[in-house]
């Protein structure tokens, strides 16, 4: 019996999707079967993300209502073998179409067959969370250092507080350096003891990240992208591995480093 | 002869009416009424009602009061009474009682209490507490509170770090943009409550010892 594990974050445009993508991507590579399920009904684009949009048959919907069965639905991602497997959103209908139980059941089934579940949940704190969250074990909720970006992790924090599951981890997506060095953003400190739950790690900021999923294709498959490492190490946490904190300071570039890198290569 | 029903006691602030409790209040009303009319009382002249251990509404006060009154001369400044009903008693309870939250009050979440409220915990940015009587905030209080819910001014608001947005006691309400200089000084252990002017101050928690003297409800500790 697998677990469900719901990506959210209360804010829009702070990486949920992205994260998902990448996360299923990462425990994919370490062995796991990974099903991605998309809840963003009416505004689906994990599918965009992973790249897999034009081998979408069926959908989300379809399986609630009856019209097929859950592995019709699933699409298999080529890039790592027969580990990673998607269940779309519906892009026709809205986040009234599921009911929190329908999905409760739908997660259920999809755990019996996959080591992890996991659930990108929607912007907001309406029906489309609460069919997200309804089938979870554990949530991650993920946040940027912006004031209003943690505002809305705390209250979606507090929600998840009063689901039975367990209690959330935080993901600080969009890290960057010298605006945290400058005091122009909030720190790490800053913002787990203002949310006051165990982090499970940062994404240092990275244009890539952008263009791979432009590309459809995520982070994590680029072994050498600061932010790919930052998934990469989550993902080894989530299976209960203690990975340390990466370092959000640039490498160095100075002369003595340039000569270094010289000679260890 | 006829028992009396109202006695009439003078003091140095004035007279105490004291009302039979054993007779019908229709003969109560009748000796009043007419024990009020007899005079011979010059100047204004402060009256308490002592009821016994009858039992009247809020309307039969008013009577009672209305009927002292009529001559002009007698004010009534008290009415006293030895009962009090179980919904009166369970309301003062629920006002004295002092309920403990622990845990973290986040964006959105509203903690309501009838008396005081301890809270073991932040209480985050638009989160919010109300409170018929004080808040105690042991950590950091950067949302909203409401202290005195009911109208209560001599309620206060303390908290280890106090860093709210907005303060509020009884029907007054202070928004932190304008930030005080006590507050902007020194967040730590403050101590919000209605001055003698009537507006919303700060100081330090040990103050609160000097501004509300009679919060302290320890006995001994010597």
């Amino acid at each position: 019996m697998g677990e469900a594990i719901v990506i959210t974050s209360g804010k829009g445009g702070v990486g949920k999707t992205t994260t998902s993508a990448n996360l299923g991507t990462a425990l994919a590579l370490q062995g796991k079967k990974i099903c991605l399920v998309d809840t963003d009904i009416g505004l689906r684009n994990l599918d965009v993300v992973l790249g897999l949009e034009n081998r979408i048959i069926y959908d989300l919907v379809d399986v609630v209502e009856g019209r097929c069965k859950v592995h019709q639905a699933l699409v298999k991602d080529k890039r790592v073998d027969d580990k990673l497997f998607l269940l779309p959103a519906a892009q026709t209908t809205d986040k009234n179409a599921v009911t929190p139980e329908q999905m409760k059941s739908l997660i259920n089934e999809l755990k019996s067959d996959f080591d992890y579940v996991l659930i990108d949940c929607p912007a907001g704190i309406e029906q489309g969370y609460r069919n997200a969250v309804a089938g979870a074990d554990r949530a991650i909720v993920v946040t940027t250092p912006e004031i209003s970006a943690v505002r809305d992790a705390d209250r979606i924090i507090g929600l998840l507080e009063q689901e039975e599951i367990e209690a959330p981890k935080l993901i600080i997506n969009r890290v960057r350096h010298h605006l945290m060095a400058s005091g122009d953003t909030m720190d790490i400190t800053e913002v787990t003891t203002h949310l006051s739950i165990d982090l499970l790690g940062i994404i240092i900021d990275s244009e890539e990240v952008i263009s791979s999923s432009n590309k459809g294709e995520p982070i994590v498959m680029d072994p050498n992208n600061k932010a790919s490492l930052g998934y990469r190490n989550i993902a080894r946490r989530i299976l209960g591995e203690s990975v340390p904190l990466m370092s959000i300071e640039p490498e160095a570039k100075g002369m003595f480093a340039k000569f270094k890198s010289l000679f260890t290569k | 002869m006829k028992k009396q029903l109202v006695h009439i006691k003078g003091t140095k602030d004035g007279l105490i009416l004291r009302l039979d409790d054993q007779c019908a209040y229709a003969e109560l009303l009748e000796e009043l009424a007419q024990k009020a009319s007899e005079g011979g009382i010059e100047g204004k002249l402060d009256v308490q009602l002592h009821l016994g251990t009858r039992y009247c509404t809020s309307a039969q006060k008013k009577e009672l009061i209305q009927i002292v009154q009529q001559q002009g001369n007698l004010i009534v400044s008290k009415v006293q009474s030895d009962v009090l009903t179980i919904e009166e008693s369970n309301q003062r309870v629920l006002q004295k009682k002092c309920d403990t939250y622990v845990g973290i009050v986040r964006s959105g979440q509203v903690l309501r209490a009838t008396g005081d409220i301890i809270v073991l915990g932040d209480v985050n940015p638009n989160g919010r507490i109300e409170a018929g009587g004080n808040i105690y905030v042991l950590g950091k209080l950067k949302g909203v509170a409401h202290a005195g819910v009911e109208g209560n001014e001599d309620a206060v608001i303390t908290a280890s770090h106090f860093e709210p947005t907005h303060v509020l006691i009884a029907d007054r309400v202070e928004a932190m943009s304008n930030e005080q200089q006590a507050v902007k000084e020194n967040m730590d252990q403050l101590c919000a409550y209605i001055n003698e002017s009537g507006t919303i101050s700060y100081d330090r928690i040990q103050k609160v010892k000097e501004i509300r003297p009679s919060f302290t409800t320890f006995k001994g500790g010597s």
